[in-house]
């Protein structure tokens, strides 16, 4: 278990050394850094490490009997004042391990990934050290033992994310487009620091373990108290994962490099709000607004993304409001106390979505850095390598059976359904969310692959299948889509659910409580099994004739029903939301010019002031 | 026969007439001058407390020295930032020496 | 009697005479007498470090873990604005060596202050503290701004000392003695005999807040810090906005905390509100800042909010937080400095936009500027995050819930401005592109803020040791 200290360490190193050189300041100013094949390899070997080290933990982890995999390494006392203590510590449990081997393993590729995929930018060194420090920050916002490094790594990454989707600075949208982010996280990590505080308050105490454990003690079912902490640090995860209202941070993140989109944006920094969520299940189980609230929001967010992401034409944004929906499904799962599916399917779509998001990469590749989706079509013949990982990606994250998405997909499902925090709405709502899904996914995927090339004929001639450096961490992910359901087939299918019985000791409460609920007949699992796979096939079909046999039909569509159409293309024209924070900042800034005004330079005011300071604090002294 | 209270009227007094003089004299002479008297002020003050109040203890009065050196030290400060004032500002209002503001 | 224990202090005092007699009687005027001065601090330093617990004239001086720590964010925040000051000095046209004697001179009045156990030390002291302040802030003699700063600072300086001592002329009649231990015992007996102290005390501690508030530049107090500030020579600036405040923080706990502390109910709320109006008027107005020097001026402002959480919290980890943040404060007030004096020796220039393009004319520059700025914001891991952090537990603790709901939305308000920079210099293109050089002294200055603020944040146990002595010396 030691090799625990090893999993963060390694990124922290390689930031270090590739921070170091990316400091130096002449290397690049000629394009290329010189040293860019040791960034590379110092950038994916740390990644390439924390993920052996990973490796070796889960096995150790699941060599112990299941009741024992709780393990508390401390690397340190980080404040030690009387008995306020905090140590930097981490824990190690099946939940972390399956953490630490989605960040660092699906980091790893993506890090090979951007080797090729970023070879030509002239800040390398700067991109991989971000990179690492990322990876760095998610480790440790996953293995941590307390409220307080956790929320050292959520702010962490989320500084990261800032600096990488503004990378390429010198385009004022990707600037807007950090500042963005980072502005709308703010809101959200401004509740989930007031939860932290309150969780302070209330225990006295920020470590996980003594927290969850005094938690049943302390605080009352369904109180007041356990209801506002929760709601808070739920906001801090709405806007961590981009869910209803503070979304709108998400699709914008696009402007940064494709694998940053895929690493930060798809696989792990905005996955981090349902980690933190199934993390503090034991608080969640005591509030069941709150979990009303975390199923309702995520499937509303479910279906609201899906919907827009029907008529998008820039495969970059259909693939981030796909992401938002897949969110929305996990806090579904986590709403109806379904952690365990929460996380299948945040592991199974750590590995689709970061395919497709490198696929699409790959397809920008190819096009010169062309996103929309109308210039494209018959690309098959030209990027085949592509073409088929795309394909298992689009098949898994649509749900067809035997591929990973359908057994996560369909848990949620079944738990929104037969759950005793579910409901046969939240379940309906899920079901209509994945005919969208496997809809628009297939629109993308036919648009861009199949058909009548609609290339301009100068790029066309260009066409090429990306560097052995960025299919070959496709074809993995690949393989993992396809295989990596297989670790949680449902006893219903005759699967033994390993995954769910790996994590189960880590949501035990959560898990019986569910289990004695579960009295629905098999029968029934089995009937909306196959009403989901129904309404997922008609989804492709309608796709298949709408893009490939009748190219007319969405144009008809789309001028008969001309409104909705207009409204879901504008995404609903909620990014008028941001500009109410907007609104704020700037009445904030009126404030500010007004107060501004006493500032008047002029010494005798500034004398007055003092002497009407002195006058205030008598008269407070006086009304006491 | 003058007591306590008589000299803290007094002491009063000379500290609003100080405080009143900063306010509005635009001469920045005028208002050193004028903290001055709010540090007289102060300094009756000490001298009755400690004649009043430990008539065995010198305290107040050995206070009272300080103040009038410091005061001393800071008026002499003060008039060599006038002297620099006046030589950039080529004048000594203090009305106008607003450069920097906001 | 241990004459010893004054020894850090006569040291110092001692040194800076030489500088200022050195300076006076050679005349080949080349070399710099900056290193001198460093030397001198360090030899201080060690003097600190190694000198004895106790106190000297029947407590009217007190040498014990509380001014141990605070010498040494005095000792600190000199040597940097001594490392910081050479090119400064170098650019001088005369007066050079007298610079650094005023500016020893000064810490030995912070020193002394920090050991005050008597009102008449705690304000002779803050004298000697202020004096040569107000000569350093205008020492850009032929400059506008300089004098301005200067004249505005030594006004506005005299009326507060006036209110200060007004007040401590009120607590010395009420009680008939200067010595905070016996101030606070003779009013301990005159409240359990008569029931109340009276409206003297309410008086003598307006006068004394209001006094204190001129120092920490509380609102509405605070009118002074932006002019002053943007005027003085940035070196100076440094110094004032970390040492001067250090200073205000150690001479309020001194008084309050020794004297007053049982009386708290009469001042606690009104720091409270006190601390509130300075985050939210510092951060506000910061926002609107187009010039560095003068977005750090309101920044201190909304800091010294921030640090008041711990005074309110009026506990032992309150005052410990306190001491706390204000390294944290040091570290990263006078690295942002730093780099802005760097700045503008290059350039000429202070203004945020000239910040363009900065990671790329000197990424190890714009990186540190960064890792200061987002340390003041209070992004994790870095020391601003622990400081804060710590003060917010602490009122917390006490149950001040409105008050850090104000300072984590102030926080995210500071953000803005904060991050502006970091924006300027990374996500902003400038045609310039020539690097910005420093010498050996400014960048030795920048990698010691850098690494204070990495090691505060990532293990701070080190100076919480030292924190906690320091707020032991207090009975809570």
């Amino acid at each position: 278990m030691n090799y625990v200290y090893f999993v963060p360490l390694f990124p922290l190193i390689g930031f270090l050394i590739n921070g170091l050189l990316a400091l130096a300041r002449k290397s690049y100013s000629d394009g290329k850094h010189p040293l860019k094949s040791l960034v590379s390899w110092i950038g994916c070997t740390s990644v390439g490490l924390s993920f052996l080290a990973s490796i070796a933990i889960f096995f150790e982890l699941l060599a112990l009997p299941a009741g024992e995999r709780v393990v508390q390494k401390i690397a340190f006392p980080w404040i030690l004042s009387g008995k306020f203590h905090i140590d930097v510590g981490f824990l190690l449990d099946p939940l972390s391990s399956v953490m630490i081997l989605v960040v660092s393993g699906v980091g790893f590729f993506i890090h090979v990934y951007s080797t090729g995929y970023m070879a030509e930018d002239k800040g390398y060194a700067r991109y991989f050290s971000y990179l690492n420090l990322f990876t760095f920050f998610m480790l440790m916002l996953v293995l941590s033992n307390n409220f307080l490094l956790l929320y050292v790594g959520w702010e962490g990454v989320g500084l990261c994310s800032y600096l990488l989707i503004g990378f390429w600075y010198e385009k004022k949208s990707a600037a807007d487009a950090g500042k963005k982010a980072f502005i709308v996280n703010r809101i959200g990590d401004f509740g989930f620091a007031l939860g932290v505080m309150l969780i302070f308050w209330t225990f006295g105490s920020l470590n996980f373990s003594h927290v969850f454990e005094n938690a049943p003690h302390v605080l009352a079912l369904g109180g007041g108290l356990v209801t506002a902490i929760t709601l808070l640090l739920f906001l801090g995860a709405i806007g961590k994962s981009a869910q209803i209202p503070l979304y709108i941070w998400l699709p914008d993140a696009m402007e940064g490099p494709t694998p940053v989109s895929a690493l930060i944006h798809a696989a792990t920094m905005v996955t981090a709000g349902v980690y933190m969520v199934a993390r503090c299940h034991a608080l969640f189980l005591l509030a069941p607004v709150t979990m009303g609230v975390v199923a309702v929001i995520g499937a509303a967010t479910a279906i609201y993304a899906a919907s827009i992401g029907l008529v998008q034409n820039d495969i970059k944004r259909v693939l981030a409001y796909s992401t938002i929906s897949q969110l929305g499904y996990m806090f579904l799962a986590c709403g109806v106390g379904a952690f365990t599916a929460g996380i299948f399917h945040l592991m199974t779509h750590a590995f689709f979505k970061a395919l497709l998001f490198l696929a699409a990469g790959s397809v920008m590749h190819a096009l010169a850095g062309e996103l929309n989706m109308q210039k494209m079509g018959g690309l098959k013949k030209y990027i085949p390598i592509t073409f088929w990982c795309f394909l298992a990606g689009t098949l898994a994250i649509s749900g067809i059976p035997l591929f990973s998405g359908f057994f996560s997909k369909d848990e949620i499902l079944w738990k929104a359904f037969s759950s005793p925090h579910g409901h046969f709405l939240l379940w309906l709502i899920g079901v209509a969310t994945a005919a969208l899904t496997a809809f628009y996914m297939f629109r993308l995927f036919f648009m861009t692959f199949l058909g009548k090339s609609r290339m301009d004929p100068q790029v066309e001639s260009h066409v090429h299948e990306s560097p052995k450096s960025m299919t070959i961490p496709l074809m993995v992910l690949a393989v993992l889509s396809v295989i990596g359901g297989y670790s949680g087939i449902p006893h219903s299918l005759g699967g033994s659910n390993r995954f769910e019985g790996f994590l189960s000791s880590v949501f035990e409460h959560g898990h019986s409580e569910t289990q004695a609920a579960a009295y629905h007949a098999v029968s029934t699992e089995y009937l909306l099994m196959i009403i989901s796979i129904v309404v997922v096939v008609i989804g492709i079909l309608v796709a298949h004739r709408f893009y490939i046999q009748n190219l007319n039909i969405p144009k008809r569509l789309a001028i008969k029903y001309k409104f909705p159409y207009r409204v879901l293309f504008n995404k609903y024209y909620v990014d008028e939301l941001y500009a109410i924070a907007n609104g704020i900042a700037s009445v904030v800034k009126g404030l500010g010019v007004l107060i501004r005004k006493t500032q008047t330079g002029y010494l005798r005011n500034y004398a007055l002031s003092l002497i009407f300071g002195a006058m205030l604090i008598l008269v407070y002294y006086i009304f006491r | 026969m003058v007591g306590l209270n008589h000299y803290l009227v007094l002491s009063t007094i000379l500290f609003c007439i100080g405080i009143f003089g900063v306010l509005t004299r635009r001469n920045a002479i005028g208002i050193l001058m004028s903290i001055e008297l709010m540090f007289n002020a102060v300094n009756i003050n000490f001298v009755a407390f400690s004649k009043f109040v430990t008539p065995t203890d010198f305290v107040g009065q050995i206070f009272a020295i300080f103040v009038i050196t410091i005061a001393a030290a800071e008026a002499t400060v003060g008039l060599a930032i006038v002297l620099l004032i006046y030589r950039n500002f080529k004048g000594i209002n203090v009305d106008n020496i607003n450069i920097m503001k906001w | 009697m241990t004459y010893q224990l004054l020894l850090p202090q006569i040291f110092l005092f001692l040194w800076a005479i030489l500088i200022f007699i050195i300076d006076f009687v050679r005349k080949e005027k080349k070399h710099n007498l900056a290193y001198v001065a460093l030397l001198g601090i360090v030899i201080t330093t060690v003097l600190v470090l190694t000198s004895q617990k106790g106190e000297l004239f029947g407590g009217m001086f007190q040498a014990d873990s509380f001014s141990a720590y605070f010498n040494l964010i005095f000792l600190l925040t000199g040597f940097l604005t001594i490392a910081s000051s050479v090119e400064f000095t170098q650019r001088l046209p005369s007066n050079k060596g007298e610079y650094f004697g005023l500016i020893l001179l000064s810490m030995v009045g912070m020193m002394f202050l920090a050991s005050a156990g008597d009102l008449l030390t705690l304000y002779v002291s803050l004298e000697l503290t202020t004096i040569p302040l107000f000569v350093l802030a205008s020492y850009r003699k032929d400059e506008f701004k300089s004098t301005e700063a200067g004249l505005k600072y030594l006004i506005l300086g005299g009326i507060s000392s006036a209110l200060l001592l007004f007040g401590i002329s009120l607590i010395y009649g009420l009680t008939g003695t200067t010595f905070l231990t016996e101030v606070r015992t003779t009013l301990i007996v005159r409240f359990l005999s008569t029931g109340n102290v009276g409206p003297a005390l309410v008086l003598g501690f307006i006068f004394m807040i209001a006094g204190f508030g001129f120092k920490l530049a509380l609102v509405p107090f605070h009118m002074w810090v932006p002019d002053v500030y943007e005027g003085a020579p940035t070196p100076i600036t440094a110094f004032l906005s970390v040492a001067s405040k250090a200073t205000g923080i150690a001479a309020f706990l001194r008084v309050f905390f020794h004297a007053f502390l049982i009386f708290q109910v009469d001042w606690v709320m009104l720091m409270a509100v006190l601390a509130a109006l300075a985050m939210i008027i510092g951060n506000i107005i910061a926002l609107l800042q187009t010039n560095i020097k003068r977005m750090l001026a309101y920044s201190s402002i909304a800091q010294i909010g921030y640090i008041l959480l711990g005074v309110v919290a009026a506990s032992s980890r309150g005052v410990s937080s306190v001491a706390f943040y204000t390294f944290v404060y040091l570290f990263a007030n006078m690295g942002a400095f730093i780099t802005a004096i760097a700045f503008s020796h290059k350039t000429g220039s202070d203004e945020i936009k000239d910040y363009a393009g900065l990671s790329r004319r000197s990424p190890a520059l714009a990186a540190m500027m960064a890792v200061f700025m987002l340390s003041l914001v209070g992004i994790p891991p870095l020391a601003g995050f622990m400081g804060k952090y710590y003060l917010f537990s602490a009122a917390i603790e006490q149950r001040y819930i409105w008050l850090v709901v104000i300072a984590i939305l102030t926080s995210v308000i500071s953000l803005y401005y904060y991050l502006n920079v970091v924006r300027q210099m990374y996500f902003q293109t400038s045609t310039e592109e020539s690097p910005i050089l420093m010498g050996a002294a400014l960048k030795t200055a920048l990698l010691i803020c850098v690494i204070g603020v990495l090691l505060l944040g990532i293990y701070p146990n080190i100076f919480l040791n030292f924190a906690n002595q320091a707020a032991m010396v207090f009975h809570y």
